[in-house]
């Protein structure tokens, strides 16, 4: 079989636990997004305009929306004759099920499928960011490099540095040491969670690790330590651009406000790196004679009869006569009943908040409401 | 006994009055409703009324029906068996006859040689509706009719429901009897049993320029808007992979429909606005229709019009028509401050 260059191993079996409700019924890469997106069209667009076109889809935790969603891949134009985008939950072997137990565990245990590509380089990525980046040329440094594994590193400010995996670098880039969370932060190149490595090099890894039974079997805690130690050349991969990791409610109701900003870098509207996603059958907007929208960012099946200002709507949202939404984030299908004010809160899937009902958080905190059933009910 | 329909789509139909708006395409693939094209209606109204098998027979200009139709997948009719068939017409010379066209099917005949359903619909393909086939077929058959008519208000929808073989024997026979078409068929005397059914639903033919702006402007109503679009009966179009629409600072939206893609900083008013549409700062649209990817700069008035797919506006523009006459923008034209001052 002809050799493929690069495969991608997508991780999308992140529970997501810090995103409370949103996910207790979906995995957080089926979380929504931006009005009409699931966080993971952002990797796997990101695959198909860059021409990754074999990409490994690990799902554990609620798999059922995911797994639909993805389907056989054709909204990423990812059904391939030979390759394209295949689902691979956990699996029963023959003496028990091998649950993943770390990032790495989960490739290792889909080494069958990484060996039926046959690919000189594996890129490793993460299905809870949201972001836009080349793969290619990434792949492209990996290789001018002669790198056995390359992690893609962005700025973060240097008082935050202690919230990220840093890598510590040399003048020409090369990897020296690795600081998870480290408490005097050297640096401040964060770690994005994408690698890409050389499948012999990181092949032989993962043997190793899946042996050691202290590991966590974890990229950034055991396989990139173990490469270090082994003094194998690893080189930051510098990205520039908007990336942001969506895992708590503030930061994903801060992602989704940073699109009705006119200067965001990420352009949602730009035709040559489009994001695909499944596109439900809507009929076009609806914006009443009463209405006031202004930004904010809607998709099809809206329909607006009150005031919606600063907000991003998913399809198939209602806000009925009388009612404001400020600075909220309305997921599909949700009603917003008549005279309701609502501000600085998510509101999820199919939620049906009742006429004249007010929602917004304690004066100067900086917290988002996550609007649930509960809290409906004690209104 | 196989009661199953199969769906028959006349796409030949061609109407003078619109010719602003079908130089470059077929009646059948003319937008609407800022996301659609007019045969969408029709196939959709068949789809959901279980029809597995739909021919569309297309004559001029049938190359943005068929980027728009593809292998039928948006419509579920990319199936192993059955589906959707594509005819086009083989002689673009003889003249076209009513809806249903003998002599266009006759040089497809193998398709409803093939067919296993037992009935099929003839239908054209510039009516807005959305309408559940399978109660015409019930009351046909309990009826004993061998043909039944569609009307609405009184009026024919030019829809017919038939048993194949009888569409069959009345193509084979057309030189014999002289028909040339399914309107042809009713209006004679046949010995057949021929009956009428009065769909009570919403139906718009659009066969001019002002049923074409009367007809969109309608969808703007509530009441029509839930009696076209039922969530049980989607009407499917192609998908684009358009982001949502982005309503900036100054955007001011009343009654309007608005598709997804397009960046809003003007007021729209009473409007249709197509997918991927671009509106500057200061403008104002009223009254009008807004086809795909039409760019609109910032200080335009534009007032009872139809403008066609990728129309640039440059800032400053005016231009107006009326309710009775609206102003119809060509496809892909610049429209300057200047050239009509």
């Amino acid at each position: 079989m002809i050799k493929k260059k690069c495969i991608a191993m997508l991780l999308a079996g992140g529970k997501g636990s810090r995103l409370n409700s949103l996910t207790k019924e979906i995995a957080k890469p089926a979380v929504p997004f931006g009005g009409k997106y699931r966080i993971i069209d952002f990797a796997l667009s990101n695959c198909t305009n860059s021409g990754i076109d074999t990409v490994g889809v690990l799902t554990q935790y609620q798999p059922l929306v995911l797994n639909s969603y993805i389907g056989i891949g054709s909204t990423w134009d990812l059904d391939r004759k030979d390759g394209g985008v295949t689902v691979l939950p956990p699996y029963s072997a023959s003496s028990e099920v091998k649950w993943y137990t770390g990032t790495a565990s989960a490739v290792y245990q889909n080494l069958n499928y990484i060996e039926q590509h046959n690919p000189e380089h594996v890129l490793i990525l993460s299905g809870d960011h949201i972001y836009k980046m080349n793969y290619e040329q990434m792949l492209d440094y990996h290789i001018d490099k002669k790198s056995d594994g390359t992690i893609s590193v962005i700025e973060v400010p240097w008082d935050e540095a202690n919230r990220f995996g840093i890598m510590n670098t040399d003048k020409e880039l090369a990897v020296t040491d690795f600081a998870e969370k480290p408490e005097v932060p050297q640096n401040n190149l964060a770690s994005m969670g994408i690698y890409i490595f050389k499948w012999e090099v990181l092949k032989e890894y993962l043997f190793m690790d899946a042996k050691n039974t202290e590991s966590s079997h974890d990229f950034g805690k055991d396989i990139i330590p173990m490469l270090l130690h082994d003094q194998k050349k690893l080189f930051a991969y510098p990205f520039k651009g908007y990336w942001k990791d969506v895992g708590t409610v503030k930061s994903l109701w801060e992602a989704n406000m940073d699109l009705l900003d006119d200067n965001c870098d990420l352009d949602l509207f730009d035709y040559e790196w489009r994001i695909y996603s499944v596109n439900p059958n809507q009929k076009p907007q609806y914006i009443s004679p009463e209405a006031e929208v202004n930004e904010s960012l809607l998709n099809e099946g809206c329909t607006i009869e009150g005031i919606v200002h600063k907000s991003v709507l998913f399809q198939g949202v209602t806000v009925k006569k009388g009612a404001m939404v400020k600075e909220s984030v309305i997921m599909p299908d949700a009603v917003i009943g008549e005279n309701v004010f609502i501000e600085r809160a998510i509101v999820p899937s199919h939620i049906r908040i009742p006429d004249n009902t007010v929602i917004k958080a304690d004066k100067n905190s900086e917290e988002i409401v996550l609007v649930t059933e509960e809290i409906i009910a004690s209104k | 006994m196989n009661k199953k329909l199969l769906g028959v789509i006349d796409a030949t139909t061609y109407y003078d009055d619109l010719k602003d708006l079908t130089t470059h395409r077929s009646l059948a693939a003319l937008p609407f409703a800022g996301r659609y094209r007019l045969i969408d209606f029709v196939l959709s109204s068949m789809v959901n009324s279980t029809i597995h098998s739909v021919a569309i027979f297309p004559k001029y200009q049938y190359r943005s029906l068929m980027d728009h139709l593809g292998s039928g997948k948006n419509w579920g009719l990319d199936r192993k068996r059955d589906g959707l068939f594509f005819f086009p017409s083989p002689n673009l010379d003889t003249p076209s006859a009513g809806i249903g066209s003998f002599s266009h099917f006759a040089a497809n005949l193998d398709y409803l040689y093939k067919s296993t359903q037992e009935y099929a619909i003839i239908a054209n393909c510039y009516t807005i509706f959305n309408m559940d086939f399978q109660p015409v077929l019930d009351r046909h058959i309990e009826m004993g009719c061998d043909i039944t008519e569609i009307c609405h208000n009184g009026q024919s929808l030019d829809m017919y429901l038939v048993k194949t073989s009888l569409l069959i024997e009345l193509i084979e026979t057309r030189h014999q009897t002289g028909y040339t078409c399914m309107k042809d068929v009713v209006n004679g005397i046949v010995p057949f049993t021929l009956c009428t059914y009065e769909y009570l639903g919403l139906a718009y033919k659009v066969d001019s320029i002002t049923a074409y702006y009367q007809t969109s402007m309608n969808i703007l109503h509530p009441t029509v808007l839930e009696n076209l679009f039922i969530s049980s009966q989607p009407i499917f179009t192609k998908v684009k992979d358009e982001p949502p629409t982005q309503y900036q600072k100054e955007a001011v939206i009343k009654n309007a429909m608005v598709a997804n893609g397009c960046i809003i900083n003007g007021v729209v008013e009473n409007s249709i606005i197509s997918r991927g549409v671009k509106i500057g700062k200061g403008t104002i649209i009223r009254n009008s229709i807004i086809m795909q990817k039409c760019q609109i700069g910032d200080n335009c008035v534009i007032d009872s019009a139809i403008l066609d797919k990728d129309v640039r506006v440059e800032s400053g523009t005016f231009m107006n028509g009326s309710k009775e006459k609206p102003l119809v923008i060509r496809k892909g034209t610049v429209q300057g401050a200047l050239m009509n001052s």
